[in-house]
């Protein structure tokens, strides 16, 4: 009994060694396919590159989810945050108002910042639930986005300049996923304000009695988000030289269920960097490797939705034995 | 520095000048809306004492713990640490004063690390950074003092209560705390855990460290504390040397009034038997429990907290599963899978949660009552409310168990524990195929006066032939209202006693016997 | 019979509060409706009736997703339901199947759907029904997707069942009186039976409702199959005006749903709120969708006003409540 429980426990512990082990696994088996169909490596640099590529936008806000998942919220408002932010970008460029890459980044950076304020504000003030604020604000920014657009889209020409930071080939992506990824991993794992996260999300209660204000920490969450919901806008904007008032709609669920997966707890508390980062890349590794098994890419949604009640339910059945077998060992 | 001077009542001992005191509350008087919560305490702790605060449930003790912690301010009174007066606007205030309690129920970050747990608001930085491997050090090191046999990196939610207790302890260490107060620590916990936990105390006491404990459990007291103080019904009593005073006038002290007054049982003749479960087991709580219940008796089910009464109750009355066992009601078995069941059998179980479990706080009293019978009085095939004839209903039994309310529309909220319990009472009796009645800590809670009307309810109810199986941590109502006794320790029935040979020590022993039996055995 | 101390306890019915939510709904309603007849000088009831069907649909899922919300859950799958059974049903009519069977799909689609969601959230007890509602939001949608195939959309070959159903009896369109009658059902249930109360129960505190004898689990896997087949309906009056699917189709359904629930007073934590507001505020919305279409003003711009209405409706209890919270600390602290 003992021996089980510890197998178990530590199934359970560590999420992240077995995404690694099923990562690993995936990889090789798809590489084989790959391979020994004659079609080339599956893990060349380009392919990796586009996975990384074609899935920043659901890396960079899953950090984002994380915290605020974390302290067992949850902001459905990002992929409108997104949206109005690339908007205002790229409305921003079509009307030849500012051409500035680094300028227009920091505006739909700080545009962000501020949605995610709002949010976070009438969350944490007026203790209304979550879900509901941010599918107010949801509505909200994306309208935004068409009032801003003037029903017009900014495309190719209009947004060459900027593009060139998000094109295919450029290190621009990569080098804002590896900053976000190093400085949260950073932050989330030995700041005191990373800390304070978590210990609100675990227990608001003890939290706020220990001297956390709690409401601050649920405010810079939310404003986190929403920074990097803005950052994402304005990367979309740049990657897929293109900026349309609907642009990555219904987003959000596939962030959530990227840190699902990753095995962040929508009750709050637990969940870490790096299991978000697999998760992500879990996510990303799949719609690549699926049209290359045989599988068109029209199936992807299905074995997504699969994969995420998969993971729940498995994690749910793990810690019921665990349950029962501590229930077990119980001395009577 | 106070022109006031130290009152000493008739029964304290004085205490004199010279006395080393690290603190020192006098005249406290702390006032809940409509309660004087405390009334006039006065407290001292000598350095390196363990000091025992006793009293009933209600007595004021927690809050008088949350003053002290500065969870509450006090309306009135005085708090000294080391001669200097003190106010503390907040936890945090006493935290860096050097004064750290321990809960009976720790309030914990399930989630996080032991070593997280401990120094959750103080930890160690250096470069802005936590430095995780000198926590975890000192961590071990304070687990190590405390005998631990768990890991700093292990997360807190996969502990036993004893083991977050012990977390708790070390988190109160690592304040550097030199006055630790620890609420109820042994409720619950085994034999074992609680001979390991005196030691822990102890240890802490040679090292310097004044101790404040708080106990239901006698022999707590007398195996640690070298002073109690004690507080009835708000107020303070007295304080005392443990060697000098008797176990009979610490009680006296304590309950202060003839226990006669307490619990008016009426004499009931006793019909047959009305519910019997034999075997009962359910998984990691209870097993091979057997037990009966005659109609028109009072049967009492006593033992510590963790013994798992209210377990396998809960496993009788079908909203947990049982693993074994087989329950009859009037010598008929009966099936139970889910709560309704229970019901339909006749068989009513009050929780021990009336604000969690036994009520909506925010419906009205008479929709509480009208609940579990709503569908047996509904009108037609679509079981419309018959909301006319719900009004009666709730108004008869209400009025029955005499609540303290001007309509049935008055929230759940707004009424005190003791008129909570009396609803719940007239939610159990508007069944009308009620037989069995068990009742989960009946009197938690609840205030003194309306302790004595909830007991003349129960007799009330015996007398009418209902079978009344009554669940209780607190011996004083169990010798005075049953007929019978059954001890439970750890998921077993390790005793049944009549009310004639029934004390309050035979029954402590009988709730720990099975547990020391096993000690012995282990050793 | 009077208890010992002779202390009686008043029946006599309270007189319901003079504002309410839905007394503000009412006026936010007529304001609407003068708004219309302001701005747009085409809007008169006629119009109205003619442009409503397309936004109707909706609403066919507002009523369950009411009893949702009130037992303290949520299901965000329910757009995704929609499409499932918008596209199962075009097949079904692609295949030549009679009407009857194609209702019979489409509902059918639905209700497993609902029972789907229904059985893992009864057995999985301790998950919260918005993770594994996403999940098989996502599945719903992808096997939709799978279906139809690398076109991404499928429509109706024989439209004329669907046609008949988004017609008019009179001015008056089917969808119409059908939302009627099933807005009388729904809120009959809520409002006049015990199940109704049950769902009360569970939402305002499910240990209790256990502890009193309801049948929690039945009650919460019946909502779940009912807002699935609601959603079959609300596919199949899609699918009588836009005569087909896509994989977009139902996107989004969810959130507008459950914001007509919330703008209607029903609250998300349950317990609270009834389908009478979430009917005005639905009517309101689809109201101003056609006012504002009426005007040729950008669907897009609608969903602006739908934010800051849901936001502003959530806002004022909260905010009221703190007030009377610290009026009532205030008149403590004076008592003391």
């Amino acid at each position: 009994m003992e021996e089980k429980t510890s197998v178990w426990k530590r199934l359970r512990s560590s999420r992240e060694v077995s995404l690694v082990l099923i990562l690993v696994i995936m990889l090789i088996a798809v590489e084989c396919i790959q391979y020994f169909g004659g079609n080339g490596h599956f893990l060349s640099p380009t392919n990796i590159g586009q996975i990384f590529r074609n899935n920043a936008l659901t890396m960079l806000m899953a950090l984002g989810m994380l915290c605020v998942l974390l302290t067992a919220g949850i902001d459905i408002s990002i992929a409108s945050t997104l949206g109005f932010c690339g908007m205002v970008v790229g409305m921003l460029q079509k009307n030849h108002i500012c051409q500035n890459t680094l300028l227009l980044f920091l505006l739909a950076a700080v545009i962000g910042l501020g949605c995610g304020l709002l949010n976070g504000l009438i969350i944490a003030k007026c203790h209304i639930a979550p879900i509901i604020v941010s599918m107010g604000f949801m509505y909200i920014w994306r309208g935004l986005a068409y009032v801003v657009s003037g029903n017009q889209w900014a495309s190719g020409a209009d947004v060459a300049h900027f593009a060139e930071f998000g094109k295919d080939g450029s290190a621009g992506p990569y080098i804002v996923l590896i900053v976000a990824y190093v400085a949260f991993f950073i932050i989330m794992k030995w700041t005191r304000f990373g800390r304070r996260i978590y210990a609100v999300g675990s227990n608001s209660e003890a939290a706020s009695v220990s001297g956390i204000n709690v409401d601050r920490v649920l405010i810079s969450v939310y404003m986190i988000m929403g920074f990097l919901a803005g950052l994402s806008g304005a990367l979309s904007v740049s990657i897929y030289a293109s900026a349309q008032p609907n642009m990555q709609y219904g987003k959000e669920m596939d962030v959530i269920a990227a840190c699902v997966i990753g095995g962040v707890s929508m009750n709050g508390g637990r969940g870490s960097v790096v299991g978000t980062f697999l998760g992500a890349l879990f996510y990303a590794v799949l719609a690549k490797a699926l049209p290359l098994v045989g599988l068109d890419s029209i199936w992807q949604n299905l074995i997504k939705g699969v994969v995420v009640l998969a993971v729940v339910l498995l994690n749910t059945l793990t810690q019921r034995a665990m349950d029962r077998s501590n229930l077990e060992r119980r001395e009577m | 520095m106070s022109e006031e001077t130290v009152k000493t009542t008739s029964a304290g001992t004085a205490s004199s000048a010279d006395e080393d005191l690290i603190l020192e509350l006098k005249g406290i008087t702390k006032i809940f809306p409509g309660v004087k919560a405390l009334d006039n305490v006065h407290f001292q702790l000598r350095r390196g004492e363990i000091h025992a605060l006793m009293g009933e449930n209600g007595a004021g003790k927690s809050t008088f713990i949350k003053v002290i912690t500065g969870v509450h301010a006090a309306e009135e009174g005085h708090m000294y640490l080391n001669g200097q007066e003190v106010h503390f606007k907040g936890p945090k205030d006493a935290l860096e004063a050097g004064i750290a309690a321990v809960y009976q129920h720790p309030t914990i970050y399930p989630t996080l690390s032991v070593t997280e747990n401990i120094f959750m608001g103080h930890e160690f930085i250096r470069h802005g950074m936590i430095q995780w491997s000198t926590m975890n050090k000192e961590a071990q090191k304070l687990l190590d003092r405390l005998d631990a046999d768990f890991k700093p990196t292990a997360e807190m939610g996969a502990l036993s209560v004893a083991q977050q207790q012990m977390v708790e302890i070390a988190k109160a260490l690592s304040t550097d705390a030199k006055i630790i107060i620890l609420d109820e620590p042994t409720a619950a916990l085994t034999a074992n855990e609680s001979e390991k936990l005196y030691r822990i105390v102890e240890q802490l006491r040679d090292s310097g460290v004044s101790i404040i404990f708080i106990s239901h459990r006698m022999e707590d007291m007398y195996r640690l504390a070298s002073r109690v103080t004690v507080l009835r019904d708000s107020k303070y009593i007295g304080t005392y040397d443990v060697d000098k005073i008797t176990n009979a006038d610490l009680i006296k002290a304590m309950v202060g009034r003839e226990i006669k007054d307490m619990y008016p049982k009426p004499k009931v003749e006793i019909g047959e038997e009305a519910f019997r479960i034999e075997g009962i087991s359910r998984l990691g709580y209870c097993k091979d429990v057997s037990l009966n219940v005659h109609k028109g008796e009072i049967v009492g089910l006593t033992g510590l907290v963790g013994a798992g009464r209210t377990e396998t109750m809960e496993a009788v009355c079908g909203i947990a599963k049982a693993s074994a066992g087989k329950i009859f009601v009037d010598g008929k078995e009966v099936h139970i899978k889910n709560p309704t069941d229970s019901m339909k059998a006749g068989i009513v179980l009050l929780p021990e949660d009336r604000t969690k479990q036994g009520l909506i706080m925010d419906w009205g009293l008479g929709d509480n009552v009208t609940l579990p019978i709503q569908d047996e009085i509904a009108k037609g095939p679509f079981k419309v409310k018959n909301i006319q004839q719900e009004r009666e209903i709730s108004k008869h039994y209400l009025e029955e168990v005499d609540t303290k309310a001007l309509t049935i529309y008055d929230l759940g909220s707004s009424l005190s524990g003791g008129n909570q319990q009396k609803v719940v009472v007239a939610k159990a009796l508007a069944q009308k195929n009620m037989k069995v009645l068990i009742m989960d800590e009946p009197t938690k809670g609840v205030d003194v006066g309306a302790k004595a009307e909830i007991y003349s309810i129960m007799g009330d109810l015996a007398k009418q032939g209902y079978a009344i199986l009554m669940i209780s941590s607190e011996m004083p109502e169990i010798l005075g209202m049953s007929d019978r006794i059954y001890t439970m320790c750890k998921g077993r029935i390790t005793g049944c006693l009549d009310i004639s040979e029934a004390t309050q020590e035979r029954l402590l022993e009988l709730s720990m016997e099975h547990g020391n039996e096993e000690k012995e055995a282990a050793q | 019979m009077a208890g010992k101390s002779g202390r009686t306890i008043d029946i006599t019915p309270r007189k319901g509060k003079f504002f309410r939510w839905e007394t503000g709904l009412i006026f936010i309603f007529i304001a609407v409706i003068i708004f219309g007849n302001i701005v747009s000088p085409s809007f008169n009831v006629k119009s109205v009736f003619m442009n409503m069907p397309k936004y109707l649909a909706e609403m066919f899922m507002m009523f369950a997703m009411g009893y949702i919300l009130i037992i303290a859950e949520i299901d965000i799958s329910v757009g995704s339901i929609v499409c499932l059974a918008a596209t199962m049903t075009c097949f079904a009519n692609n295949a030549g199947l009679p009407m009857a069977a194609q209702v019979i799909i489409c509902l059918g689609v639905g209700t497993l759907c609902g029972v789907l969601n229904g059985e893992i959230l009864t057995h999985f007890q301790e998950l919260p029904s918005m993770i594994v509602t996403l999940g098989t939001q996502i599945i719903f949608r992808g096997i939709a997707e799978v279906s139809m195939g690398s076109g991404g959309s499928i429509s109706l070959s024989d439209t004329k069942g669907f046609a008949a159903l988004g017609g008019s009896i009179g001015i008056v369109p089917i969808a119409f009186i059908l939302i009627i009658i099933a807005a009388v059902c729904f809120i009959f249930i809520l409002s006049k039976t015990t199940t109704g109360r049950k769902m009360y129960a569970i939402g305002s505190n499910h240990t209790t409702a256990l502890y009193s004898g309801i049948k929690v689990q039945k009650i919460r896997r019946n909502c779940y199959i009912l807002i699935g087949a609601m959603a079959g309906v609300c596919a199949m009056f899609m699918l009588a005006t836009s005569f087909g699917a896509n994989t977009t189709t139902g996107q989004g359904f969810e959130m507008d749903v459950i914001s007509m629930c919330v703008f209607g007073g029903i609250a998300t934590t349950g317990g609270k709120g009834n389908l009478i507001g979430a009917s005005i505020a639905g009517f309101t919305i689809v109201l101003l969708k056609i006012v504002l279409s009426l005007l040729n003003i950008s669907g897009q711009t609608i969903l602006v006003i739908i934010g800051i209405l849901l936001i502003v409706s959530v806002m004022i209890p909260s905010i009221n409540e703190q007030i009377t919270n610290k009026k009532k600390k205030a008149a403590l602290a004076a008592k003391a």
